[in-house]
């Protein structure tokens, strides 16, 4: 009797640590599709500066915001591609951080939730004998 | 109920992450496993298979432009044209000065360039493509025997288990 609230006990505590453990993995496959998405966004940003930095002083720059097509100073357009690009990496960076906590968690949850499978087995198994 | 959903969980924690096995451990592995590394493999060759083929469309259009470019190079100022509005809408119109092509170079920003520039820009971004796409065969072509190297030890070991036939 006391037994088999325990073992229900411990299938709860299991049940609930194995879903946490689905979060944590949810959330590591976001990481990695934002970090794509940054990643693909860095490398656009890395080839127009080095367009930019290819043209003479007196090339016409043009951004095209919304449906206009707006003329840009040469200067202040390598500017804002630098600034994205320092942007990008620093979110980059931040989410790498992020990405080493959330996997040491995964990995420690999984310890977690290997060790109460056993204690419920040999709980079940010790029931079975008895 | 809670065991089956044990080995289910055990086996995922077991489970390959790693990258390739080196070919002796591939026999010490159960046929689950292999299964999944064989998965694995299969899902990453079918990821770049589809990278290549991007890249392959990106080469085409870009080779499109540079004909584009080409042929307008060939026109003279002052030629009468027409001028696509929409999918669907064309206006007649004269061609302007041929010499200046506004170049998209990504996020937004479009470059004016000279003619022999323009086409300059399209050879290199060409020349880009082609080195990226014979860099990512090589990566593709690796893991693809990879992957059929599994797929042969798991055929092996799946007649190994039943040899009556």
């Amino acid at each position: 009797m006391a037994s088999s609230t325990a073992l229900r006990e411990l299938q709860r505590d299991l049940e609930n640590k194995a879903n946490d453990l689905s979060k944590l993995q949810k959330d590591i496959a976001k990481n990695h599709q934002v970090r794509k998405k940054y990643t693909i966004q860095l490398g656009e940003n890395e080839l127009v500066l080095k367009e930019l930095e290819l043209l003479n002083e007196d090339a016409n720059v043009f951004k095209l915001i919304g449906p206009v097509l707006v003329k840009q100073d040469l200067a202040e357009a390598r500017a804002n591609v630098r600034k994205r690009i320092d942007y990008i990496s620093a979110e980059l960076k931040r989410l790498d951080a992020t990405l080493q906590d959330l996997e040491d968690k995964q990995k420690s949850k999984q310890e977690t939730v290997f060790k109460l499978q056993q204690k419920v087995q040999s709980f079940q198994a010790g029931k079975g004998k008895a | 109920m809670s065991s089956s959903k044990g080995i289910g969980i055990g086996g995922g924690v077991g489970g390959p992450k790693t990258t390739a096995p080196v070919a002796t451990e591939l026999d010490k592995l159960s046929v689950e496993q292999l299964r999944a590394v064989k998965e694995q493999a299969d899902l990453e060759v079918n990821l770049l298979q589809d990278s290549l083929n991007n890249i392959r469309t990106a080469t085409a259009r870009l080779d499109i432009a540079s004909n584009a470019l080409n042929d307008l190079s060939l026109r003279p100022q002052g030629k009468k044209m027409l001028v696509p509005l929409t999918a669907s809408l064309y206006v007649p119109g004269t061609l302007d000065d041929a010499d200046k092509v506004l170049v998209d170079v990504g996020t937004g920003y479009f470059i004016e360039k000279t003619m022999v520039e323009g086409k300059d820009y399209c050879e290199r971004k060409i020349n880009l493509l082609k080195s990226n796409y014979d860099q990512l065969l090589e990566v593709a072509t690796k893991k693809k025997s990879i992957a059929d190297e599994v797929g042969i030890v798991l055929q092996a070991k799946l007649r190994q288990l039943t040899p009556s036939q």
